[in-house]
């Protein structure tokens, strides 16, 4: 199998790391190879692209020449890093005219863009790399009749004309990775709503809004938790509930997993091992129904 | 009465990012899509952006710090761009105007914080002591460290100092 540089992204590694800890722990179990590298911000697609772009792709540049130097392509374990360090990847091998402007900066800091690796995010290696059949493999404990509402998030397939992967307006890859730990994927009309945290850097209540709205649309199917696989859409998710309860008067009270946690969980690893207590949601009383506690 | 300002609609049509503005049909298709129109009754509307961008009516666009949600409730899902029959790649347009906003000063202080943290530290999310503990008590291996100087040193040739402002320490180092 190859051997990727892992990216964490500043979200996992800095501030919740036990995400990155339970990737790390699927990885092993799947054989998926990761290095560590010096990688400086991704950065942020919504924030700091919207600042400056031409900052924000050259920051982007040089973290692709990192890579390109180990000679190894990029594992993300974030969608939103995944869509800056792609979407510059494809810009600049498209275009030899803004691959020129961006090495010009790149020269004086010693640096030069190659394109000559590739980038992914982590659901792609456990496709691609991996397969649904192998993961089926791995598992050892069984979410048999565990409802999941997938929530795959924004940056992860679209524009679909940079990122070429899975299904832009109907992802498929999350459903079957998590119907591959037993679990049932509901169907809920909000599947592919946004979470909200891009508004919420300008203004709270729409931000809550649309959470509402999607929290509301999984429980009426039976979701009993969420699953994502993007740090944003996880903090916006479990960190902002106690929002919702006092603009909305209302508890959800819903637990929110990384997909790499849940993976985890079936391959055996318990609650405390993954440091589940750190979530805000906390998922325990869901979890004890499956013996994973 | 409105001013059409041909400059500013050029500097968008004439970018690698604005250039499919010039497609739109005003079908509205963005703005039916867009999650943020719909919880704002319509506050937010990127048709209306992208209209207004079109016309060069800059002054309907640039509305000062107080009424920028115009621009900054997108709250970047990437659907219109996927929906839009056109072609538009809204998104990208957007990002032509909010850097302008931000050049003007206009932009919600979420923004230009997290670009000085990225200035700063390389990184929008610093690692912080606490962190680095928990991080140790997990048996993580140690974020490995970012070259600060070197981020600086690009980001200054970038020109992202001239807009942010230099950082205090080296606003001190100037001084000397
Ligand atoms: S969907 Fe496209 S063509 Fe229709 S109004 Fe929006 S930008 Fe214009
Ligand atoms: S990207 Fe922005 S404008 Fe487009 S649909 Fe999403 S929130 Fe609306």
């Amino acid at each position: 199998m190859e051997e990727y540089d892992l990216f964490p992204g500043c979200v996992i590694q800095n501030r919740i790391p036990y995400i990155e800890d339970s990737a790390r722990k699927v990885f092993d179990k799947l054989g998926i190879k990761t290095s560590d590298a010096p990688f400086g911000c991704c950065p942020d697609p919504v924030g700091f692209n919207a600042v400056h772009h031409k900052s924000w792709m050259a920051m982007s540049a040089r973290n692709l020449t990192i890579a390109e130097i180990d000679g190894r392509s990029i594992a993300s374990l974030c969608n939103g890093c995944t869509q800056t360090l792609k979407a510059v990847n494809v810009e600049l091998k498209q275009s030899e005219e803004e691959k020129d402007s961006i090495n010009a900066v790149l020269a004086k800091i010693g640096r030069e863009f190659k394109g000559t690796i590739s980038v992914k995010h982590f659901v792609q290696i456990l496709i691609e790399d991996v397969s649904i059949e192998k993961i089926k493999e791995a598992i050892t404990t069984p979410f048999t009749g565990l409802k999941v509402a997938c929530h795959t998030g924004c940056h992860y397939a679209r524009p679909s004309h940079i990122m070429q992967w899975d299904d832009p307006m109907e992802p498929k890859c999350l459903r079957e990775l998590v119907e591959a730990t037993g679990a049932t994927a509901v169907d809920y009309d909000e599947e592919v709503l946004c979470c909200g945290a891009g508004v919420g850097n300008t203004e709270e209540e729409p931000a809550m809004q649309i959470l509402k709205q999607k929290f509301n649309s999984a429980i009426q199917a039976g979701a009993e938790c969420f699953v994502v696989i993007c740090p944003a859409c996880f903090q916006q998710m479990d960190g902002n509930q106690r929002i919702l309860k006092k603009m909305f008067e209302k508890d959800y009270n819903i637990p929110i997993l990384y997909l790499t946690e849940l993976f985890a969980l079936a391959m055996g690893y318990k609650y405390d091992d993954l440091n589940l207590k750190l979530h805000r949601a906390r998922p325990q009383a869901l979890l004890e129904k499956y013996n994973a506690v | 009465m409105a001013v059409i300002d041909f400059e500013f609609r050029n500097s968008i049509i004439q970018k690698d990012l604005g250039n499919t503005l010039a497609y739109c049909y005003q079908c509205g298709t963005c703005s039916g899509a867009c999650p943020v129109a719909q919880v704002t009754k319509g506050r937010y509307n990127p048709r209306k952006l992208i209209l207004n961008s079109l016309l060069g009516l800059k002054e309907n666009l640039l509305l000062g710090a107080e009424n920028n949600f115009n621009i900054w409730g997108c709250t970047v899902c990437d659907t219109c761009d996927e929906m839009c029959p056109q072609n538009v790649e809204l998104t990208e347009i957007f990002i032509l105007l909010k850097n302008m906003s931000v050049e003007k000063g206009e932009a919600p202080e979420y923004y230009t914080t997290q670009a000085k943290f990225i200035l700063e530290h390389g990184k929008a999310i610093p690692l912080a002591p606490a962190i680095e503990r928990r991080r140790d008590q997990m048996g993580l291996p140690k974020a490995p460290k970012v070259d600060k100087k070197e981020i600086r040193a690009l980001l200054k040739e970038t020109g992202l100092v001239k807009i942010i402002g230099p950082l205090e320490e080296e606003k001190k180092e100037g001084v000397k």
